[in-house]
């Protein structure tokens, strides 16, 4: 290959591309380089001196520009005359290094001596002892003595808080400046800086509150010392003693790689794994401190059943005989149409399909749905599956030519590592477009940062597709593509209206170019952009579809679901309209707010929910749940919808049980069993196994009544629809089902999700100098699926119309439910860290809108809109734009859901007195 | 005949010799034989002359014990009453006695000295479950302690260097 560069180094030849440090050109040859400030994740700096190596090049003749030769022919090599850092020396052709000889070992006996010189070694209460590349470097390479006087080193107090989350030990620090760069690079959030100079140069936070940045765990992960330890982790127990179990975060879609550090069952801390295809060795805070529910002591712990009006303790066997009995009267009476199920998207993919299995085939009722009901319920999401991004796509890897579109979502608040990939991705050369109705952290960074108002989503898409189909020649290209006459009459007579829509049309006739000459395009949307209508994920899959790269290498949607398993329940069929792998069913049935007011209307007997809060995110709902003949909460939690239920049934957390997710980028991944239960509760499936056995024995059908004949034919009948009784022994089995039967997920198994382990380019013996910055993936990397669109030969525009939304003179004001990711949810149960970062009750209010109302921050004013009305104080800020007020989404005591309508709201803004 | 008498009384004489000689065995449990100074018998948590606890709970002892009979598990000081010197200290510390197999493996981890194996050697049991020793039962009182407090145990909230004030 043309672009890459031969050098030698301790003797061996070694061919690498051009560019390459030589500290990563010696992992090649195996050959340890040790280094504290370098980190293979972000760009070198040369601090710490610890990767000092002998560099020679080839002489030059400066007359002729020639090498110089000597006798044997050989090029002769003029050594530089002082060490080189390793880490920020990149190769040339002929080079040659020395790594391994006694001045380069005396140099780096010298750094250790210096830097233990202001080091306390006071390694046995260090939470880094263990996994400490400082003790591991002092170890192989440090000098047996020092000459410097114990009691001359600098003393600090110690600890410091930094935030709630880390700990600084300012003796500790070795100052190499790896969680300044983490923030600046690659978290984007420049909140930590050094100070002072000489002795008493140290780290501070810049930012208030303190360590302001939702990535800050990584920062003691990456600190070589352990000067940056975690007050989750702090004093839990010794490294070594613990024993990391493979795991998937189920916080959010992304589904980053973890491992639940366990030690005397129970869960110490949570690490990343690498896995460079979903999280590269990141992790956010609330992935790595919201772990505290799996072990909360509010869990539900045994069986309840409402008896004399009350939940009281019952046994398994009388529970699920409760529910099995009244299942089957209601299914003999009416039949499934009065029954209702709600299995929410933190339920694993096995769950998931058992639970559509259940209802389908079992009760005969096509009502099921994964979300809640609420008028925040998002709407399902075919985009994303159906024109995904392409399957072996390593957003890891995207750079130069890849144009990022982020479309009406906030990757910070919603995904949150995802954030940290597109930067990444803008790092490396690629171009991030982002297209959103308030401003987002991505901004900064974007090349083209547009900012539309809310209601003319679909007008922009058009603006960026009409381009496109002008520039579409007339021949036979338009013929492949399904949809295309539609499409052009949809946008005939189009005009983008820039008063209304915020935006001009040269701006978005660039950016149609720059996502038409990308050689990649990825594309994000969030919220904002699900709740604005289906014509803006199907506008968005027009724009890919239009610029030839629906299906194609390393492009497609990303779909910024709710839910750690939303794609699964989509993908399975946990929804009314559509069975697993999207197939169409003849009959839909009724989707969860339909439930609602089918129960409200008595024509719904019966609602099973799992891992569902209806009343929780809507506390209307429990008018109609009170109607019920029946309600089975099948939860964690005592949630507010299990204090109305009739049986409750505690379930394991994902810390306590095996499953798999598949994450936003379609990536089914799996995670095992952390801790060992210590309450009486079951997994999903087992539970919904359980019930549909039951459901076809003797014991129901008596206890239903009727003559023996007639039993007997039920029973036939009943035997027919489930065809067999359920035997899966463990969730291994049923993903075996799944892979049967659903015909995306062809191909995924426990095996195949084992999947290869190697990243990084991982040796031998590595984890001595990266010990504790990067956590080997032994557990597999999962399996993504592949789009629909990838296996089509013709592709389909998707039916798009521009909409404009009716301005009610009334109410001038855009109301926006905006997610952030700290919220009320029940996953931060007894996470007590991340309270005081939680989304507070408020209004965020632009200050120039604010002063139009003349309020000030903390007064309260009341949000209007058709459906109703809310109250909270205001907080003045850039955050949201003139003329749009944000209130948060699934935070306590808002009362957003009685108010908005869809997505974002006109609505009337009054101060109170 | 005369053969068989004699041997006898050979025996005799042996028995004779000793019976006015000082006996070798002790009325234990009445009399206990003092052990040697560096006889491993049961540990001691010991403390400082402060009252302080030596223990740190940083389970090093537990690393290198052999017979895995150590537990520890660390907690963090309360500043206002602190339990050890420096921030960490053991909030649980049990050891196994039917595991240990009295090496001093753990003497020689303990970087603060707090763990002695010592001269008690009764150490029978009814049932296992007695057979854990907890901290309660291994720490010495608190006006038996010894030493003090190395200045690598003493920077909690020391400032030598005032605290930085940056004006945002």
């Amino acid at each position: 290959m043309p672009d890459m560069v031969t050098l030698t180094i301790d003797g061996q030849t070694v061919s690498v591309p051009k560019g390459t440090l030589v500290v990563e050109a010696a992992r090649q040859v195996e050959n340890l380089i040790p280094v504290f400030c370098y980190h293979p994740k972000m760009a070198p700096v040369g601090m710490c001196r610890m990767c000092v190596v002998k560099v020679g090049t080839p002489k030059m003749d400066p007359a002729t520009r020639q090498p110089v030769v000597d006798a044997d022919g050989k090029s002769v090599i003029a050594m530089m005359p002082r060490l080189q850092t390793a880490c920020t020396t990149p190769v040339s052709e002929g080079m040659v290094v020395v790594t391994q000889d006694s001045e380069v070992e005396h140099a780096q006996r010298g750094v250790l001596e210096a830097l233990l010189t202001s080091h306390p070694l006071d390694c046995p209460v260090c939470d880094k002892g263990g996994e400490c590349p400082l003790q591991n470097l002092t170890m192989g390479w440090g000098p047996g003595k020092t000459r410097f006087d114990y009691n001359d080193k600098v003393h600090f107090e110690k600890p410091v808080p930094l935030g709630d989350l880390i700990y600084l030990d300012r003796e500790r620090c070795i100052l190499c400046a790896r969680c300044v760069r983490f923030q600046d690079e690659i978290a984007g959030d420049p909140v930590l800086g050094f100070y002072n100079r000489g002795r008493a140069w140290h780290i501070i936070s810049q930012s208030d509150p303190e360590f302001d940045s939702k990535f800050s765990g990584n920062t003691t992960d990456i600190c070589p010392v352990g000067a940056l330890t975690s007050a989750d982790f702090r004093f839990k127990a010794r490294v070594w003693e613990l024993q990391p179990i493979p795991t998937v975060c189920n916080h959010c879609s992304v589904g980053c790689n973890m491992t639940f550090d366990t030690r005397s069952n129970d869960i110490k801390r949570v690490m990343p794994r690498e896995n460079d295809a979903v999280n590269e060795i990141w992790l956010c805070d609330r992935g790595r401190f919201g772990h505290h529910f799996n072990t909360s002591k509010q869990r539900l712990t045994t069986p309840l059943v409402r008896k004399a009006g009350k939940l009281q303790e019952a046994t398994w066997e009388e529970a699920l005989s409760i529910v099995a009995q009244q299942l089957d009267g209601i299914r003999s009476t009416t039949g499934g149409k009065a029954i209702g199920g709600l299995a929410g998207t933190s339920l694993a993919n096995e769950d998931l399909y058992a639970f559509q299995r259940f209802f389908r085939e079992t009760l005969g009722s096509a009502n099921i749905d994964h979300r809640s009901g609420s008028a925040l319920d998002l709407p399902l999401d075919d985009a994303g599956a159906q024109y995904g991004i392409r399957s072996g796509t390593d957003l890891s890897t995207l750079g130069k030519g890849t144009v990022v579109l982020v479309f009406g979502a906030d990757p910070e608040e919603e995904a949150p590592v995802h954030l940290l990939r597109i930067r990444g991705i803008n790092t490396r050369g690629g171009s991030v477009i982002t297209l959103n109705g308030r401003p987002t952290k991505l901004d900064s960074i974007a090349k083209h940062a547009l900012r539309y108002k809310y209601g003319s989503e679909s007008a922009i898409l058009a603006a960026l597709l009409k381009p496109l189909l002008d520039s579409t020649p007339a021949d036979g290209k338009r013929a492949t593509l399904r949809g295309f006459n539609d499409l052009v009459a949809a946008l005939k007579g189009f005009n983008l209206d820039e008063q209304a829509s915020g935006i001009s049309a040269d701006k978005l006739n660039t950016v149609a170019e720059l996502i038409n000459s990308a050689e990649n395009l990825v594309i994000f949307y969030g919220r904002d952009a699900l709740t604005a209508g289906a014509s803006v994920p199907a506008g968005l899959a027009n724009l890919l579809v239009m610029t030839r790269k629906a299906g194609a290498t390393n492009s497609g949607l990303i779909s910024l679901l709710k839910g750690a398993n939303a794609r699964g329940a989509l993908d399975l069929g946990v929804r009314p309209d559509r069975g697993p792998n999207y197939a169409a069913l003849s009959n839909a049935g009724l989707d969860a707010k339909q439930m609602l007011s089918a129960a409200r209307e008595g024509k719904l007997k019966a609602l099973y929910v799992a891992g569902v809060d209806p009343v929780g995110d809507n506390p209307a709902a429990a008018e109609s749940l009170k109607k019920l003949g029946l309600l089975v909460v099948q939860e964690l939690f005592l949630t507010e919808t299990a204090k109305l239920a009739d049986v409750v049934l505690p379930v394991l957390s994902v810390a306590e049980r095996e499953g798999t997710y598949t994450n936003a980028e379609r990536r089914v991944q799996r995670f095992r069993q952390a801790i060992r239960p210590t309450i009486n509760a079951r997994p999903d499936w087992q539970i919904l196994q359980a019930l549909a056995n039951q459901l076809v024995s003797e014991a129901v059908l008596s206890a239903a009544g009727g003559d023996k004949s007639r039993k007997q034919t039920r029973r036939e009948e009943d035997k027919a629809r489930v065809r067999s009784e359920w035997t899966y022994a463990s969730p291994a089995e049923i993903l075996m089902d799944i892979q049967a039967n659903v015909a995306g997920y062809k191909g995924v198994s426990y095996a195949s999700l084992q999947g290869p382990t190697g990243q990084w380019g991982r040796q031998a013996n590595e984890n001595y100098y990266f010990d504790g910055t990067s956590y080997q993936n032994t557990g597999g990397l999962g399996v993504q699926l592949p789009a629909a669109v990838e296996t089509s030969s013709i592709q389909t525009l998707q039916p798009f119309s521009v909409s404009t939304p009716a301005s009610v003179a009334d109410r001038p004001w855009t109301l926006v439910g905006a997610t952030f990711l700290y919220d009320d949810g029940a996953l931060l149960t007894d996470t007590d860290l991340l309270n005081n970062r939680k989304a507070k009750a408020v209004v965020a209010l632009n200050p120039v809108d604010a002063d139009k109302l003349g309020v000030k921050n903390g007064e309260r004013v009341t949000v209007s809109s058709g459906r109703g009305s809310l109250s909270l104080p205001v907080h003045r800020t850039k955050l949201a734009p003139e003329g749009v007020v944000v209130v948060p989404v699934g935070v306590n005591n808002v009362g957003l859901v009685s108010v908005v309508e869809g997505g974002a709201t006109p609505v009337a803004i009054r101060r109170e007195a | 005949m005369l053969k068989g008498t004699m041997a006898y009384f050979k025996g005799l004489k042996t028995t004779a010799k000793y019976l006015f000689k000082k006996p070798v065995t002790v009325e234990y449990p009445e009399v206990k034989r003092p052990v040697r100074e560096r006889f491993r018998g049961r540990h001691e948590l010991k403390r400082f002359a402060n009252g302080l606890e030596r223990c740190i709970g940083c389970s090093l002892c537990a690393a290198a014990c052999p017979a895995d009979a150590i537990y520890v598990v660390p907690g963090q000081n309360d500043p206002a009453k602190p339990r050890s010197a420096g921030e960490r200290h053991a909030a649980v510390y049990e050891i196994n006695m039917l595991r240990c197999i009295f090496c001093g493996y753990c003497e020689d981890a303990c970087p603060t000295n707090a763990i002695v194996l010592e001269h008690q050697y009764e150490l029978a049991f009814y049932d296992r479950r007695a057979s854990i020793y907890t901290q309660d039962m291994l720490l010495v009182p608190v006006d038996k302690g010894h030493g003090e407090v190395p200045p690598v145990l003493q920077q909690t909230g020391k400032q030598l260097n005032p605290p930085a004030q940056i004006d945002l």
